[in-house]
């Protein structure tokens, strides 16, 4: 038995040094509710709108860039069609407040019933393949519905549908109104800190860790008594339900949907605002996404060819950071915390 | 000692009072220009960017606008409203244009509309072409100076009624939401004035072989064939009707975008006989047109289209609503904006105030020896059609 069995200090440094990891990337999460407030005191006073409202995109689309790291980063499943779930949550949540009533909650609650329910259907037809295959069906998936969506009058076909109108977000002991830009923006950056930090610690409980151990072999897993298509599946409809959640927050901030938000453009930028951030991280996602989406709006003014800068950026960091940006910033926290940790 | 102070103080906060008036009176008056710069749609932005740099040289040359020069500030839209919006809303709020145009994509005009409503800026489109944007979706900040899509059918219509009445028309669209509503508005205006309707198809996006739908517009014996496919379907289309000799005893009609400049060198011969509906030729034989179309080959090296020329026409709507608005407000121009009539090179246009849809004089088309030219003129009042804007 012993020999199965490895060192008890071994087991104890691993430990140990997930502990670390882990610390690291909280260190980078406060640092960027931090960043975020302090940018919120320098830019409120001014009477700024646009950069709030940039801002807030790019904590929208960081919920969705996280639902891609969980499949990809945690779960070692590469989806190309996530986007179906953003533009899902986003037509239903502009539906339920266009026609059933502007309340917050309601579409919030709808959205994740229906995300849920096409996340199991979803996942029921894409989880059989795996590699490459499983990134192509979720692919095809993504592109068949937005198809369809773009071909479907009820829905707006293709100018999809305008006119959600300003909703008052309501919190009990406040109010947030969509189109006050500073709040709503607080607002938004509260859920995408709080989604971030329940799907970290989620990550951390045996759940997660069964991920990582479908991500590290897959055929190995039901010889420790888990199946790992189970798991696999809940990983699916986790992630359509953190894509689906931030996507239900894009026609509150912009009024309007189109069927654009399902298409593979946002689906592999998501993609590479994981791949950017660092993968298998989490919050990498989130630093990715604010990178990407300030890059895109400042390069854009100044160049159509944007692209290009995109495109070169992406293969500088697989070259030089294959880790990405928080895989390359991270070790340098961890020293510091494990040096502080050795001498208290 | 003091009494100096205040004196020097005073002055020079007069002058400044003084300097910061007149720099507002002389600042330029900004335009933000949303089109698409890259992808697929870059040659409709192209135009757009080229009839409005015609028309920003024309103005600034001779003056400006009340006195202020036109500035024109670029943004890519992608031809994606996720993009236009966030392009139009930095334009609004960080650079503080005075008025907005370029959008191509219906679902980008209507998002930046509805955009312009929520920050109290107007903006026209020259280039979308969706009924919705002047119709059921119509916005009291949103005005459009191009034809819209029922005013081509109508044109088609009008020119159909008169040269073949009573015709039979078999219709045949691509398989998509637009080719559907394009066959539907086409029907119903050609039903309205008589034609009688023997049947209709829907042909996948991409259709490699028509033959199976020859024998459906054989049988229905129809006279004429309206037919809204575009690009790469419409060669294969044409080339294949003329191989199985349908072309001989049917007219074929069609939307604008069926054959376009773009596409009428690989249709070749066949594309001979087409006729549709627009709303500009560079062919319009006016001493207006005859003047723009040199100044726009002389600056771009390039023949002006439709959008370059609806682009072109904008400014100098802007213009003169501006000049009788003598101010840039929004509320006090858009009053100006409705009703008012403006020279343009397709002739005068009028706005409608009832739903922001110019009013103009369309054109049937026919193409002869692959150069389009004009058969037949009708009426802007008779084109437009009734007024559905509920809004305002």
């Amino acid at each position: 038995m012993d020999t199965l069995n490895p060192p008890l200090s071994i087991l104890q440094a691993v430990r140990r040094r997930d502990h670390i990891a882990h610390n690291a990337w909280q260190v980078f999460a406060f640092l960027f509710i931090g960043l975020a407030l302090a940018f919120t005191l320098v830019a409120a006073p001014s009477g700024d709108t646009f950069y709030f409202r940039l801002a807030t995109e790019a904590l929208i689309y960081s919920g969705l860039a996280m639902s891609v790291d969980l499949l990809l980063g945690f779960t070692g499943l590469l989806s190309l069609g996530q986007a179906l779930f953003f533009g899902l949550g986003a037509y239903t949540s502009a539906l339920v407040l266009k026609h059933v009533g502007p309340s917050f909650w309601t579409a919030m609650a709808v959205t994740l019933l229906v995300s849920t329910a096409v996340g199991i259907v979803g996942g029921f037809i894409a989880i059989r393949a795996r590699g490459v295959y499983f990134a192509l069906i979720t692919f095809g998936m993504a592109q068949v519905v937005s198809k369809i969506v773009y071909n479907t009058r009820e829905l707006g076909a293709s100018d999809g549908i305008m006119g959600i109108p300003v909703i008052q977000a309501n919190f009990l002991l406040f109010k947030v109104d969509t189109a006050q830009a500073p709040a709503f923006f607080l607002t938004v950056l509260a859920m995408t800190m709080g989604l971030y930090f329940c799907i970290a610690y989620l990550l951390r409980t045996p759940f997660g860790r069964t991920l990582g151990a479908v991500r590290n072999n897959e055929c190995r897993v039901p010889f420790l008594g888990y199946n790992p298509q189970l798991y696999k599946m809940l990983a699916y409809v986790l992630a359509a339900d953190m894509a689906a959640f931030s996507g239900a927050l894009y026609p509150m901030l912009r009024g309007f949907v189109s069927p654009e938000l399902m298409y593979f453009a946002v689906s592999g930028d998501a993609v590479i605002t994981v791949v950017i951030g660092g993968l298998g991280t989490l919050i990498g996602a989130i630093y990715g996404s604010v990178i990407l989406t300030g890059l895109k709006s400042a390069i854009g003014t100044y160049t159509g060819h944007y692209q290009i800068v995109i495109g070169v950026l992406f293969m500088l960091s697989v070259i030089a950071f294959p880790k990405g940006l928080m895989g390359y910033l991270s070790p340098l926290v961890e020293k510091w915390l494990a040096g502080r940790r050795e001498n208290p | 000692m003091r009494n100096r102070c205040w004196k020097t103080f005073c002055l020079t906060f007069a002058a400044l009072a003084c300097f910061a008036a007149y720099g507002d009176a002389s600042e330029p008056i900004k335009i933000g220009v949303v089109t698409p710069l890259t992808g697929t749609y870059t040659g409709i932005g192209q135009q757009v960017k080229w009839g409005l740099e015609l028309a920003a040289k024309e103005i600034n040359a001779s003056g400006g606008i009340i006195g202020r020069k036109v500035d024109l500030l670029y943004e890519d839209e992608e031809a994606n409203p996720l993009v236009a919006t966030q392009k139009a809303e930095k334009l609004f709020q960080v650079s503080k244009v005075d008025f907005l145009t370029g959008t191509v994509n219906s679902a980008s005009t209507l998002a930046v509309g509805q955009l312009a409503e929520r920050n109290n800026k107007l903006i026209a489109t020259t280039v979308s072409f969706s009924d919705a944007i002047t119709g059921e979706k119509c916005s009291p900040n949103v005005f459009r100076v191009n034809a819209k899509a029922g005013m081509q059918s109508a044109a088609l219509a009008e020119w159909l009624a008169k040269e073949k009445p009573g015709a039979h028309v078999f219709y045949l669209g691509p398989d998509y939401e637009m080719g559907r509503s394009t066959v539907a508005a086409f029907k119903s205006a050609a039903e309205k004035k008589g034609a009688k309707s023997t049947g209709e198809v829907f042909a996948p996006l991409g259709n490699k072989d028509y033959s199976p739908f020859f024998g459906q517009i054989r049988a229905a014996h129809a006279s004429v064939l309206y037919t809204s496919v575009a690009g790469n379907d419409t060669v294969r289309l044409f080339t294949q009707m003329a191989e199985y000799g349908i072309r001989q005893h049917l007219t074929v009609v069609g939307a604008s975008g069926t054959v376009t400049s773009q596409n009428i060198g690989a249709i070749g011969k066949v594309a001979d006989g087409y006729v549709t509906g627009v709303g500009y030729s560079p062919e319009i034989d006016t001493s207006e047109n005859r003047k723009f179309v040199a100044a726009f080959r002389g600056m771009h090296k390039a023949d002006p289209d439709l959008y370059g020329a609806d682009s072109y026409g904008l400014l100098y709507f802007y213009k003169a609503a501006v000049e009788k608005a003598k101010s840039t407000d929004t509320e006090k121009v858009r009053t100006a904006m409705r009703g008012i009539k403006w020279s343009t090179p397709q002739g005068m246009k009028e706005m409608r105030a009832g739903d922001h849809q110019a009013i103009q004089d369309m054109y049937a088309v026919k193409v002869v020896d692959g150069k389009f030219k004009i058969i037949g003129k009708v009426r802007g009042n008779t084109a437009i059609g009734p007024d559905t804007c509920q809004r305002f």
